[in-house]
């Protein structure tokens, strides 16, 4: 991710001098100049739909809707208010942010067409409320619109050209680093997988928010920018017409980043000028270039170019920085275990938990205690419901019945992220690993809630990854990995944080032999540096070896629980696993 | 009042027969086609070319309009959804707003569609014919519209459920890679489906021709209130779907007799928040367990 982020760091200065060879050439060209001052203004919009779509995955048909918020705001505060541009903006922004919010909202609650659908709702709800509104001039909107100006220069005609494209430029810069920092991170381990996102501590509705209170606020100031610079809005210029011409930009550009909506919005904004008198036709060609792009490009000009020398994404992250492991490193690792301490005498209590699917009893009255710096292991034949109590006592899905406290806490009604960040760590039966993000990445996302600072989090993902004797895959795309490695990273990942308490979910499934006894160490290693590990298993061998503790689930219920020896040798367990002779 | 519930009942017909066919494509291809209302209005449109050119009654028309209404669905299922496929479900839902555009301005570029709505000839005598049940005013085509729905239910009816194909189509949507390995020939059972949904949706815009006009830029409007209607009655129910594509149209006709015309589009729009956050399975659904 970070590779082709860097790779439109190198792209952007290259679009900023087309900028401005193409205004100094416009000088005295109207028509060209106005077209550049439109490309620069959807742009602004673009670029907040293009970080929507393509780095968060979340879909809008409505920004229009935003954009015309932005625009009345600019046009009613000047021209019948008479307000400056700049506070008059600011209010359209402020507005526009807060109805992001609002769909934000409503994102975390519908998702795919549900979504696509109630976005499309709230476009055409936006221009009904501009159409209807009489202080907004109903169908005729408000005209006159003064000039934004910036001491006596009026950033008008040639002027507004600078003005927009200063605007997304600035715009642009702003949202590259937004995206190479913290808040893309986060958005990236939301568009891979939003549950292994929420598993490592990411607050991912939080950032769901403030990606559409962000693209809100974006389509918003592209608003205030074109009713300053048109002078006019009329409620049937920010329709839905105007939502798909952006979803037409991204596309067209390629989605995700800065650079595609850039190029899409150029693109578009000459076609606007060029096609001028060839309406309807115009509108025709738009709607089969996006079906033709979805079909044969669907990454967009942005898809062509990245193919292309100086701008193909290099090297991707993670492989500049790390040393190619040593021999001696993952012997070397073992002593560097940071010792952790769980904050209370028993890190984890599930108290009578009971889980229900409709009438299926997933877990059923469930109940035990973990002592810490212990290694337990739960088993039982498929469908005891092993995953679902881990479920639980990670914050996925509501209990039925009963209650879990996780360092002395009662954590019932917690989001995963909250629970992730008292000190847990998590592994899945099927290693949901962030697929388009390297291995270093994907642990510096496990360490998301451990640090703040860049370097703090990248200096203990390495640290992390050597520590496993993994740095040298770490620039390694997750995707691409060995099914071994997969293991061992989504390891890597649940362990950056230094959790106390540790859930591991199947983690020998597929592995070889050697790779089971590294397992073993693994897992050794961390329940002496004083994480309490609670593992789901069924190899027999590996749980008998290293178990202090074993806690068997048939149907959901507890039927055994004790030491390793007795649980071997208890009857009911022996029933479960092979049958009964009078069955 | 009488009258506003039956002109809501018979516009609740077209929400009706788009909301079935958005449930059939979703069903069969996990997308919901925005294009869906501009197919209603370009049947409309070819029933009126039907009428006008061919001067053919309007129950040949309707016929010409849904068959054209399921070769434009094969067509859009083959060039379009087919091999938009692999750029995942955004793609495919993008590719379906590109075609609004394409259907929208498209037909306004076609001589004698235009952009302004127009009246279909009626199914019988004039359009303004009425009836007096009770004292009150009855537009005779509305019955006609009724009796239409009704055939168009029970011949979707017939088809999924007592016929070998409809059968196979459920399969092919419930469990694509099952269905191939009994056999069945999953690509056809979804072009079969989209054309179908397509064909509905044509017929939906012809039936209320007569009454409502054909043609004009109202079909992403249509799409809303079916995709509004599905959610109502249910988006996994067949019959929620025609149940909330009545109860939208009959609610709007109600609305429109206490607000203006250009606020009740967006209380109609709101209805499908409310029933997302109050009901999510909507009103005929069943509410499913999701287990991660």
């Amino acid at each position: 991710m970070i590779a082709r982020l860097r790779a439109e760091a190198r792209l952007l200065p290259v679009l900023a001098a087309i900028v401005i060879v193409f205004g100094i050439a416009a000088a005295t060209n109207a028509t060209f100049a106005q077209a550049g001052t439109y490309a620069a203004i959807y742009a602004t919009a673009a670029i907040g739909l293009s970080i929507l779509l393509g780095n968060v995955n979340q879909i809008s048909v409505g920004q229009a809707g935003f954009f015309g918020i932005g625009a009345y705001s600019v046009a009613y505060c000047t021209a019948i208010l008479g307000w400056p541009f700049w506070p008059a903006a600011l209010l359209g922004v402020a507005l526009a942010a807060l109805c992001g919010v609002a769909v934000g909202f409503i994102a975390l609650r519908f998702r795919g067409h549900y979504l696509a659908m109630a976005t499309l709702a709230f476009g055409l709800i936006a221009v009904g409320v501009f159409h209807e509104w009489s202080a907004l001039g109903g169908a005729a909107g408000i005209a006159n619109i003064p000039y934004a100006r910036l001491g006596s220069i009026s950033l008008s005609g040639y002027a507004g050209y600078w003005f927009a494209w200063i605007a997304a430029l600035g715009i642009a810069v702003v949202s590259l680093n937004l995206l190479r920092g913290r808040t893309g991170r986060a958005f990236e381990t939301i568009r891979n997988d939003e549950l292994a996102a929420e598993m490592v501590g990411v607050p991912t509705r939080r950032y769901k928010v403030i990606a559409f209170a962000y693209a809100g606020a974006l389509a918003g100031l592209a608003g205030a920018l074109y009713a300053s610079v048109l002078g006019i809005v009329v409620p049937d210029a920010v329709g839905i017409a105007l939502s798909v011409d952006f979803l037409l930009m991204v596309v067209l550009g390629g989605s995700g980043g800065v650079c595609g909506a850039l190029l899409g919005a150029a693109l578009i904004g000459f076609l606007d000028i060029a096609g001028h008198q060839y309406a309807n036709w115009r509108e025709v060609a738009y709607g089969a270039l996006v079906i033709g792009v979805v079909i044969a490009a669907p990454g967009g000009i942005m898809g062509l170019v990245r193919r292309t020398g100086p701008f193909k994404p290099s090297a991707p992250d993670g492989a500049a920085e790390l040393p190619r492991d040593t021999p001696q490193a993952a012997t070397r690792a073992v002593s560097h275990v940071a010792p952790v301490s769980a904050p209370h005498a028993v890190p984890l209590d599930v108290r009578g938990v009971t889980k229900r699917f409709g009438g299926l009893v997933a877990v059923d009255d469930v109940s035990f205690a973990l002592q810490p710096g212990t290694l337990t292991s739960l088993i039982g034949p498929n469908g005891a419901g092993k995953t679902t109590l881990f479920n639980l006592i990670c914050g996925v899905g509501a209990v039925t019945n009963g209650s879990v406290f996780i360092g002395g806490r009662d954590v019932s009604g917690r989001r995963p992220h909250r629970i992730a960040a008292l000190g847990v760590g998590r592994t899945f039966q099927n290693a949901r690993l962030f697929g388009e993000m390297t291995v270093l990445e994907n642990v510096m996302a496990g360490a998301f809630r451990a640090e703040r600072a860049e370097r703090a989090v990248r200096e203990r993902a390495r640290a992390t990854l050597d520590r496993l004797g993994l740095s040298r895959v770490a620039a390694t795309y997750a995707k691409d990995l060995a099914f071994g490695d997969r293991r061992r990273v989504e390891l890597a990942r649940a362990v950056a944080a230094d959790p106390w308490l540790l859930l591991v979910d199947e983690p020998a499934a597929g592995l070889n032999a050697s790779e089971r006894a590294t397992l073993n160490d693994d897992l050794l290693r961390l329940r002496d540096a004083g994480t309490t590990l609670l593992l789901i298993e069924h190899d027999m061998r590996l749980v008998m070896a290293i178990s202090e503790r074993v806690i068997v689930l048939e149907f959901g219920r507890v039927i055994a629980d004790g030491d390793a020896a007795a649980v071997r040798n208890d009857p009911a367990v022996i029933a479960a696993y092979l049958g009964t002779s009078t069955s | 009042m009488i009258q506003l519930i039956v002109a809501g009942l018979t516009v609740g017909s077209a929400y009706a027969l788009i909301a079935l066919g958005l449930h059939i494509i979703l069903r069969s291809t996990r997308i919901v086609n925005f294009a869906q209302g501009e197919f209603s209005v370009v049947g409309g449109l070819l029933a009126l070319t039907f009428a006008q050119t061919l001067h053919v009654n309007t129950w040949l028309a309707l016929a010409g309009a849904t068959l054209c209404g399921f070769m434009l669905g094969l067509g859009f299922e083959r060039f379009v959804l087919r091999p938009a496929a692999r750029s995942g479900e955004a793609g495919l839902t993008i590719a379906t707003v590109g075609m609004v555009f394409v259907l929208l301005y498209g037909h306004a570029l076609v001589p004698g569609w235009g952009s302004l709505p127009q009246p279909l000839p009626a199914f019988s005598g004039e359009a303004s014919d009425v009836f007096h049940v009770a004292g009150v005013a009855i537009q005779v085509q509305s019955l006609w519209v009724g009796a239409l729905l009704l055939l168009a239910l029970a011949a979707m009816y017939v088809f999924f459920e007592r016929t070998y194909f409809g059968k196979a189509i459920h399969a092919a949507a419930n469990d694509p890679l099952g269905a191939r390995l009994v056999g069945i020939d999953v690509a056809s059972a979804r072009a079969v489906s989209v054309a179908l949904a397509i064909a509905l949706a044509a017929y939906g815009g012809t039936i209320i021709g007569p009454i409502a006009l054909v043609g004009g830029a109202g079909g992403t409007a249509l799409t809303i209130k079916g995709f509004v209607a599905a959610v109502v009655g249910g988006l996994d129910s067949p019959a929620g779907c025609v149940a909330g594509g009545l109860f939208v149209g009959v609610a709007e006709k109600l609305l429109g007799g206490v607000f203006s015309y250009g606020v009740v589009d967006p209380l109609v729009y709101s209805l499908l928040l409310v029933t997302l956050l109050v009901r999510p399975q909507g009103l005929f659904g069943k509410r499913v367990a999701v287990r991660d």
